[in-house]
């Protein structure tokens, strides 16, 4: 315990735990609107999840994703097939869908063996097309692309319904899925996938098997992405293929490079920056753009992503949480810390 | 039987027009991946910009003229060239030069976000509606036989064809051709052989900014239909290079235009004799590149890269 987490002050966590418990109430009491404000959050909470496995995958192995919001898919069409259509209870499902998507990422995983860089981006970019396809040709199912209506979750006799249950549900996973990821990334296992993408020769002269590494990273991926799909479905209670468009997989790439590729705390800040900002901040300028401006929300919304994210590339490639750690390095040396090397 | 014949003649020659434009489209990105090693995923965006342009041009010199001559067109052509000859030099100074040596997920991400970019600001001057592209040759067609062409198609396979003997003539015979070739072999050598590179990398962007200009003139009148989805078009080109070998030339001609074909003759005769064709049609790009990654990564034309060190 002491050495693997040397650098960090772990008697922040269990503060942090407990605020996120206490924001419903919070928001309650601060503002009437707190019912969009938690729906917005609940949206951020199933993306951190999702973006946490995105993370390992390509932060951590530098296997480049374009299709994540196909294994999004996998998981939520499995589970509102396998609890609506064959009556598997929602716990259950909770464990089968995961790893369902998680075998699609172990299949995915193949062609990766052998390609790198932008041609395992293309491959799995086709991936995200082939599984929305799919999704409408299997229309017994899935009732092809009008859409499937889903139950709500069930646990242990309850029904959970509103967003300030959901809120409870999801939040609680995602603690889950940022502890297991971080444990992950701290482990054996994050030091080969570290070790792969620095360099594949080099790993595997260490002794890496190099092909087990890049087939867990797929697996893992996919089953945190999966999970991600099964709360997705339950909480909104719709889905239908446009909900998994390739400009989501970008998206979803956006927010682990805003918050920092290869640091799990980078991924939920880029997530919760990029999500916030969607719904919250665009929103307020809307009356100001449509002054200037005669057009759609969206093209603004996507203007202001596109800009972030090519500017953070630029500008501040570590992301959020390079330049949280820049700026605390540079508080901890302060009136000595030489100039040139925090611009 | 014959009429299966005739048929299918029809489909594989529309598909070898689109097969021309996905042709084009892998033929602008592979000069850049030769030269910079960066791979443009804003490709098609550039190629709906260049359409959107056209567009524009026309419709001022109708407003100005009143009926379409061959002239309107030519201007339109001509004032495009222009603009695309300056945005090529403008992606080159904010694409190419800040993300020279940046890893490869970088550049990925930077040119996807240029792509968003790119749609976001074209949605937003040309406004949400899709526009009805205007065609130089109206819905004439030509008959061999009982072989109807439109003469769209046959122009796209003309200019095609002429687009590709003009690059290669340039490669292959003149100064900066050469200095072109020297730099995507080996920057280093070539810079001290006094090559001025950046120049080159500008140019290399400028000439993939005019072949995405005139791939998006030639498409936009074809799917007789403008608007910002266009730009997704432009990632069917990508499946078109790997199936010919990423960053070969002859490759990606050839790619694009098996990928054209397979996409037309399946849409067509396949679907008519097959039903579980039709639920595929749109991904067949993406099954074709899956089964070539697996199967011969390095493509038909392609040359294996072994990794060093």
């Amino acid at each position: 315990m002491k050495g693997r987490y040397e650098d960090e002050n772990l008697y922040w966590i269990p503060v942090l735990i407990i605020f996120v418990f206490l924001l419903p109430f919070i928001l309650k009491g601060l503002s009437f609107s707190y019912k969009y404000y938690l729906f917005v959050l609940n949206m951020a909470g199933i993306y951190i999840i999702l973006n946490v496995g995105l993370d390992l995958l390509s932060g951590f192995t530098g296997l480049v994703s374009l299709g994540h919001a196909g294994f999004l898919a996998v998981g939520a069409y499995t589970s509102a097939i396998l609890v609506d259509q064959f009556g598997v209870p929602f716990a259950l499902s909770l464990i089968i869908s995961p790893l369902i998507a998680g075998l699609f990422g172990f299949v995915i995983g193949f062609p990766a063996l052998r390609i790198t860089g932008m041609y395992l981006g293309l491959t799995t970019m086709g991936f995200g097309f082939i599984v929305k396809r799919m999704i409408i040709a299997f229309r017994e199912w899935t009732h092809g692309s009008g859409g499937l209506d889903v139950s709500s979750p069930m646990l242990f006799g309850y029904t959970i319904k509103s967003d300030w249950n959901n809120y409870f549900l999801i939040y609680t996973f995602v603690i889950i899925a940022v502890i297991v990821g971080r444990r992950i990334a701290k482990s054996k296992i994050g030091r080969a996938f570290m070790a792969i993408r620095d360099s594949e020769q080099a790993a595997e002269a260490a002794g890496i098997n190099l092909s087990k590494y890049k087939m867990l990273a797929f697996f893992i991926s996919g089953i945190f992405a999966g999970f991600a799909g099964v709360l997705f479905a339950h909480t909104s209670s719709f889905i239908s293929t446009d909900h998994f468009d390739i400009l989501l997989s970008i998206y979803f790439i956006i927010m682990v490079l805003v918050g920092g590729a290869s640091s799990i705390y980078g991924a939920v800040l880029g997530t919760l920056f990029i999500v916030l900002l969607d719904n919250l901040f665009v929103p307020l300028l809307k009356d100001q753009i449509h002054f200037w401006f005669n057009t759609q929300a969206g093209d603004i919304q996507s203007l202001i992503f596109g800009l972030i994210m090519f500017l953070f590339i630029i500008f501040q490639p570590m992301g959020l949480y390079g330049m949280w750690l820049k700026m605390r390095i540079y508080w901890k040396l302060f009136p000595f810390n030489p100039r040139q090397r925090f611009t | 039987m014959t009429d299966l014949f005739s048929g299918l003649t029809q489909e594989i020659i529309s598909g070898i027009a689109l097969g021309s434009i996905y042709a084009l489209i892998a033929l602008g990105f592979t000069m850049i991946f030769k030269a910079t090693e960066v791979v443009n995923f804003a490709q098609g965006e550039l190629m709906m910009v260049g359409a959107y342009v056209n567009f524009f041009f026309v419709t001022t010199f109708l407003s100005a003229a009143g009926t379409p001559t061959a002239w309107t067109f030519l201007v339109a052509l001509g004032g495009s060239m222009i603009f695309s000859v300056l945005f090529g030099y403008i992606l080159d100074f904010i694409i190419n030069r800040p993300l020279k040596d940046q890893p490869i997920f970088s550049i990925i991400m930077a040119t996807l976000s240029l792509a968003i970019i790119i749609r976001a600001v074209v949605a937003i001057i040309a406004g949400p509606i899709s526009l009805m592209p205007f065609s130089p040759f109206g819905d004439s067609t030509v008959t061999f036989g009982n072989i109807v062409v439109s003469l769209l198609d046959l122009s796209i396979i003309g200019s095609a064809i002429g687009l590709v003997i003009i690059f290669y003539y340039i490669f292959h015979y003149t100064r900066w051709g050469i200095a072109m070739q020297a730099t995507s072999e080996d920057p280093i050598a070539a810079q001290l052989m006094g090559i001025p590179i950046k120049r080159v990398y500008a140019l290399v962007w400028i000439f993939s900014a005019i072949v995405a200009t005139i791939s998006g003139i030639l498409l936009a009148p074809r799917i007789a239909l403008l608007d910002t989805t266009m730009g997704f078009l432009g990632l069917k080109a990508f499946p078109a290079a790997v199936l010919g070998g990423f960053g070969s030339i002859p490759g990606a001609i050839v790619g694009g235009v098996i990928l054209g074909v397979i996409e037309t003759v399946s849409m067509g005769t396949l679907s008519f004799h097959f039903q579980w064709i039709k639920e595929i049609n749109d991904i067949i790009p993406w099954i074709v590149l899956i089964a070539v990654l697996m199967i011969k990564p390095n493509g038909l034309f392609g040359v294996e890269k072994v990794k060093k060190v």
